[in-house]
């Protein structure tokens, strides 16, 4: 975003304080600095020359979940995540970004060889019992006061990447449609089941599926200012699919779908566009591209959903997931309150900020457990992974699944 | 500038991590929702009484500005540090501490934000009837120190209406109990109604004794609209009369039609130069009936259309023609100048014609909504606050349109308060002997002036 339009969008916040009533943030901790009103004030205050980009002001700017809920009260739209985005590209131009960060956005995350190998050092570490050595050790306590805590959010990593267990084609007989399934890197390394249960449920539809080379999405790098890499990501990944020649690129994780469509404004050449436009989640696909037809096994279960910011505020997707669950059979269905509520996770917010992120998280669980539900499902990874951890941590029994995975429950779960 | 001992005082007062001192985070205390601001020097963040007593104290002692804040959402500059100083935000101290359904009295502390306490009685059956449309996020404090309205103000009265008691620490740091769960007491003064609506200047508001009623059983929606204005106000008085009395009575103008119509198609009709949303409540028997004698006094007098909502769904869309306003009207312009003035209802075509003429004079956007029930309107100006000569008509247009709502009998703030805006145009209302009165109270209250300077009173470099 240019300086002008960011500009125009800052005199637009009358300061109403509307955002306030939205903002999960200012909930937890009633902190103006917090919230978007005064986000957008700092920002206004640093584009005139009155503030620095002094290490306050990047930590408030990084203190932001991106989740959107505060455009989505404000009677002028304002797009206040797209607008803390432009600030941390700034700081990350101006003040550079840490070194591993950099490592990983323009190395790791470009070259899937390296990647691989890193998830396969992540796999040793966690088999090889020195996962279990350190923390039984207690060496994480002696470093930092979370750091135990916050080692166990990071997920238990696949043995063999989901992508390299299945061909990169998969054809059915007399198929309606020829699709592409981006993986997104959680389902690709952490979540292979996900990714099993998604090409179950597509063989099921009778869809020819091509999962073609491909790249992290670029959202972790965006949010930490560095666009430069997300271009490159983006690149290499319109052109992968480009080549794939499908009808629809479909998603199963809702910031990969919400970053892929920003591929259009990002990029803006007409492949942007193209690829873009393609680009469907899930849920959205399935309830309104094919005609879905669960498998006739009963689930047996009382399920909730939860909203991923990025596909309700992010995608607009709401009520697809929602048809599907309830078209299940065996499964009752009830909402639970404030679902389009951030649980807290955005990103590596949660490691960065992990106090914070439970107490926006615990509000989540709370709502789940009102529900009485003993099934919450979700479309995105990240948001699993922090729902997961902090119902283990609240010592809830209830099971996090991917949406994916509990419809292919219905033709009789993946072998 | 505060010194880094008081500093270090207050920070053993209220803990470190309630304390903010750095320049970004002081800056989001700098304003509230009119387009001006003020650094703080600092900002505290009490969460009893007694903290907030203890830095009152010190605030004599080492003569600096305290400003109390609530959530920020005022309209008429009250938490503004114009002279610096220390802000003390109200927010930690945000328990309901008893919803007592015996003798229906909530008691809270003063950073409860609105909604919160709404929901929490309205679970029990219960009904808070004062609804600023800031709800959602202004605190209760705020609320009975801006003495706030609303739109169910006409039925049910203001903020004040509702206040049975205070706590308040004294601009001297004395705590004093006014008041309780009694609905009558007449011992001495009528301190209540003395802190309802002092803005921040006569004391800090810490706890709250507000009064209940049960909740009313249901209600019932209408959107009229009306070629001529005078019979929109005519229609309103009709009504009264014949006994009823609605819970709302919104108007919006015609200029306010168009740009809610421009900004979303809502089916708005377009030649009319007034639009009244109408809502009764009451026992669900009554109000079929109530309705029906409502759209025929309204179409007998010069109604074009009269949209009654017979269901959740219909209601929910005459409200959000309401709620668009806001957005809607900022499509203009960037800036929005709020006023609130308040004139006799007969009064409110007239007004509207010299708001009309003042902002034609001035070559500037008007667009008029407002509370026609008690007379209460919001003429917002729509501007660009970077232009400065617009800016210059701005502050001349409003100078007129407070003297005109004088003039015809009417008040500068219906529910906004006085605060730094108003503050230059007080004694246009109020008079010399008025003001006086007023500023002997302020200062023998307040003998130190540590208690929101700048505010109520005009001075010359309070911006
Ligand atoms: C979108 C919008 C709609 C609004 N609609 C209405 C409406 O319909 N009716 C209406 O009346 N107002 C309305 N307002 C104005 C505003 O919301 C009210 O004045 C509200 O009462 C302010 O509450 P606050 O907590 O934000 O107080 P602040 O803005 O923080 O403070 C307001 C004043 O109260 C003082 N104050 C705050 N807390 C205390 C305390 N505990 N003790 C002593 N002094 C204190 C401050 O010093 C200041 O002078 C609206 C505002 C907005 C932005
Ligand atoms: S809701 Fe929008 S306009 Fe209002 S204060 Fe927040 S960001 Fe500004
Ligand atoms: S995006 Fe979410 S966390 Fe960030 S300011 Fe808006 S509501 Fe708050």
């Amino acid at each position: 975003m240019d300086e002008k339009t960011i500009k125009e969008y800052l005199n637009r916040c009358s300061k109403c304080g509307g955002c306030m009533a939205a903002c999960p943030l200012f909930a937890e901790t009633q902190m103006e600095p917090l919230v978007a009103r005064g986000k957008l004030f700092l920002i206004k205050n640093y584009l005139d020359g009155n503030l620095d980009l002094s290490k306050k002001m990047m930590e408030l700017m990084s203190l932001c979940l991106l989740c959107k809920a505060c455009t989505d009260q404000c009677p002028n739209s304002i797009p206040v995540d797209q607008l803390v985005l432009s600030i941390r590209q700034e700081i990350a131009q101006h003040k550079g970004i840490s070194f591993v960060k950099k490592n990983i956005f323009q190395h790791f995350l470009q070259n899937n060889g390296r990647l691989n190998i890193a998830a396969k050092m992540a796999n040793l570490y966690q088999r090889s019992g020195l996962q279990w050595l350190v923390r039984k050790s207690g060496i994480l306590g002696l470093l930092g006061r979370d750091l135990a805590k916050k080692e166990k959010l990071l997920p238990e990593m696949a043995k063999v990447p989901f992508r390299a267990q299945v061909p990169k084609l998969i054809s059915v007989s007399n198929p309606q449609m020829r699709v592409a399934y981006y993986t997104g890197c959680v389902t690709n390394y952490v979540f292979p089941q996900t990714g099993h249960a998604v090409l179950e449920i597509l063989r099921n539809h009778s869809l020819e599926v091509v999962i073609p080379e491909q790249w992290c999405c670029g959202i972790p790098a965006l949010a930490s200012g560095d666009e430069g890499s997300t271009v490159e990501l983006a690149k290499k990944n319109i052109k992968a699919f480009q080549e794939a020649g499908v009808d629809y690129i479909i998603t199963d994780c809702a910031s990969c779908g919400s970053m892929l469509h920003e591929y259009a404004d990002l990029i803006g050449s007409g492949d942007a566009h193209f690829f873009a436009d393609k680009v469907v989640d899930l849920s959205q696909f399935l309830a309104e591209v094919v005609d879905f037809t669960p498998g006739d096994k009963e689930i047996g279960c009382v399920v909730t959903y939860h909203d991923p910011c990025h596909l309700n505020r992010g995608q607009g997707v709401r009520e697809a997931p929602r048809k599907l669950l309830k078209s299940l059979p065996g499964v009752i269905f009830k909402e639970m309150k404030e679902a389009d509520r951030c649980c807290g996770a955005a990103g590596s917010f949660n490691l960065t900020y992990y106090d914070l992120a439970n107490k926006v998280g615990h509000r989540k669980v709370c709502n789940i457990k009102d529900t009485g539900a003993n099934v919450v499902t979700t479309e995105c990874p990240s948001c699993i992974m922090q729902i997961r951890h902090l119902i283990e941590l609240e010592q809830i029994p209830v099971e996090v699944t991917h949406l994916a995975e509990l419809i292919s429950k219905s033709y009789g779960g993946v072998s | 500038m505060i010194s880094n001992k008081v500093i270090e005082i207050i920070m053993k007062i209220v803990g470190d991590e309630n304390v903010i001192t750095s320049k970004e985070e002081r800056l989001c205390y700098a304003y509230d929702s009119t387009p001006n601001a003020f650094l703080p020097d600092l900002v505290v963040r009490p969460g009893s009484t007694e903290e907030v007593q203890s830095i009152v104290r010190l605030a004599n002692e080492h003569r600096f500005p305290l400003i109390p804040r609530g959530t920020g959402t005022g309209l008429s500059g009250g938490s503004l540090p114009v002279m610096g100083g220390v802000v003390m935000d109200l927010t930690r101290m945000d328990k309901i501490l008893e919803i007592d359904e015996e003798n229906l009295v909530a008691v809270v502390e003063a950073g409860v934000i609105t909604y919160k306490l709404q929901e929490e009685v309205e679970a029990r059956g219960l009904f808070y009837p004062p609804d600023p449309g800031s709800l959602k996020t202004s605190t209760i404090g705020g609320n009975v120190a801006e003495n706030a309205g609303g739109p169910r103000a006409f039925k049910y009265g203001v903020t004040r209406d509702y206040v049975l008691g205070l706590e308040v620490v004294t601009p001297e740091g004395e705590i004093v109990s006014v008041g309780g769960k009694t609905v009558k007491s007449v011992t001495g003064y009528d301190l209540i109604r003395l802190y309802t609506g002092s803005e921040g200047t006569l004391g800090i508001i810490t706890k709250i004794y507000l009064r209940l009623i049960p909740k009313p059983e249901a209600k019932k929606t209408m959107m009229v609209s009306f070629p001529r204005l005078d019979d929109a106000a005519r229609s309103v008085t009709e009504i009264i009369k014949r006994g009823i009395i609605p819970v709302t009575l919104e108007i919006m103008d015609d200029r306010t039609i168009q740009c809610v119509e421009n900004h979303k198609k809502m089916g708005l009709p377009l030649d009319v130069e007034a639009i009244l949303i109408i809502e009764v409540d009451g026992p669900r028997l009554l109000l079929d009936g109530q309705a029906q004698l409502i759209a025929e006094l309204c179409q007998n007098n010069g109604a074009q259309q009269v949209r009654i909502a017979e269901t959740d769904e219909e209601r929910e869309k005459i409200w959000a023609a309401r709620r668009a306003v806001s957005a809607a009207v900022v499509q203009i312009k960037p800036t929005k100048i709020s006023e609130d003035i308040a004139v006799p209802r007969m009064a409110i075509p007239e007004m509207v014609r010299r708001l009309k003429e003042i902002a034609r004079r001035y070559q500037l956007d008007l667009v008029i909504f407002g509370h026609a029930g008690d007379g209460n309107l919001h003429p917002n100006i729509l501007c660009d606050q970077r232009d400065h000569d617009e800016m210059q008509r701005v502050e001349k247009a409003i100078g007129e349109l407070f003297k005109a709502a004088v003039e015809l009998g009417g008040t500068l703030s219906g529910e906004h308060g006085i605060g730094t805006m108003k503050a230059p145009y007080l004694k246009l209302e109020i008079g010399e002997a008025g003001y006086d009165v007023m500023m002997k109270i302020k200062k023998a209250l307040d003998p130190n002036n540590i208690l929101n300077p700048g505010k109520i009173f005009w001075s010359e470099n309070n911006g």
